[in-house]
């Protein structure tokens, strides 16, 4: 459950983040702490098979749009 | 997206890991019956890696290893696996796609035969998406302007 | 098997220390630089220290090995787009914050 208070802790500085590049380090955080809750969600119902694929898919989507995200900036030369 | 990261961690880490994530969309192809998985979101994660090579290696490396041409073909191959598997019943005797009628094709029994042409539908859903996902990213990212003809066009790069 | 059970609290509960640490310098840092320090390694160290932990709550199994893969791939994938977006940082002319100006002339 203190988890679901990080996350939303993280949420504060994607919002109010001045400028664009606070907001994508924020949304990389977020979506780890969001994998981890996957898994404890999937411990607590007892079908943890599942769970684990969908996490592992995430992680991988979390990190292509991160690399995405960075790489658009650098090419645009500004914020 | 024309330019190529000229970052060599980037590049070394990506290209790392893209037989693995490739691997690993291959798992869940396969195993669509018995864990979320299937066909479309296999395809997704495999078109996720080109992706990935796409963005780290520029447009010219990428289009060395799959072409425009052979994204299309590969679309249209998919689809015909899809759409044969499902005429082959037809002239088998049963409805469409209709699994049952391949048993006498393949001496199983047509439970076992239901599970094989699902499995035969999944692989051609999963090579179908997986080639429009990177033509349609190939697509926006260049806004249709290959790099040999920008000197002719007079288009600022 | 409670002795698992017990072995892999620990481990929880430190990774949830990290997670909380890595989050209030997230917030309270002064500078950009200064975030992506503390959520690039808190959050990864975090994330690796949990799922070892998960993984021990399982035994020895198929699952365990699965989660064990998702830990490997974290530990390398992270630190990779931390370093991408402290890369685009530098590009758009960001300058580190320092407390004393006059030390740099």
């Amino acid at each position: 459950m203190g988890l679901f208070a990080l996350v939303f802790l993280c949420l504060y500085r994607a919002v109010f983040g001045p400028g664009v590049l606070n907001r994508i380090a924020a949304i990389s955080a977020i979506g780890t702490k969001t994998l981890v809750i996957l898994l404890l969600m999937g411990f607590i119902y007892n079908r943890v098979e599942m769970f684990v694929d969908i996490s592992m898919v995430y992680a991988l989507l979390n990190f292509i749009g991160t690399i995405t995200a960075a790489k658009y900036l650098e090419m645009k030369g500004e914020l | 997206m024309t330019r190529v990261t000229d970052d060599i961690i980037i590049r070394t880490v990506a290209r790392v890991f893209m037989p693995f994530i490739q691997i690993y969309a291959l798992y869940v192809i396969m195993h669509g019956h018995h864990s979320p998985g299937g066909g479309f979101q296999g395809g997704v994660i495999l078109g996720a890696s080109f992706i990935l090579y796409l963005i780290t290696h520029g447009v010219e490396d990428a289009k060395k290893r799959m072409s425009e041409l052979k994204a299309g073909l590969l679309s249209s191959f998919g689809l015909l696996i899809y759409s044969g598997i499902g005429l082959l019943c037809l002239i088998l005797g049963s409805n469409y796609l209709d699994y049952g009628g391949l048993s006498t094709l393949l001496n199983v029994i047509p439970a076992q035969a239901r599970s094989l042409g699902i499995l035969g539908i999944e692989i051609g859903v999963g090579i179908a998406v997986m080639a429009v996902m990177f033509s349609v990213f190939f697509d926006i990212s260049t806004g249709g302007i290959l790099p040999e003809d920008e000197e002719d066009l007079g288009v600022n790069k | 098997m409670y002795i698992l059970h017990i072995a892999s609290i620990p481990f929880l509960l430190v990774s949830f220390f990290f997670f909380l640490a890595a989050t209030v310098g997230l917030l309270r840092f002064p500078d950009f630089f200064c975030r992506l320090h503390a959520t690039g390694k808190g959050d990864t160290l975090a994330v690796l220290l949990s799922l070892i932990g998960l993984s021990i709550y399982e035994g020895f199994s198929l699952t365990s090995l699965k989660i064990i893969f998702i830990a490997v791939f974290m530990f390398l994938a992270q630190p990779t787009s931390t370093h991408a977006i402290s890369r685009a940082a530098m590009r758009c002319g960001l300058e580190p914050w320092v407390k004393n100006k006059e030390e740099i002339k």
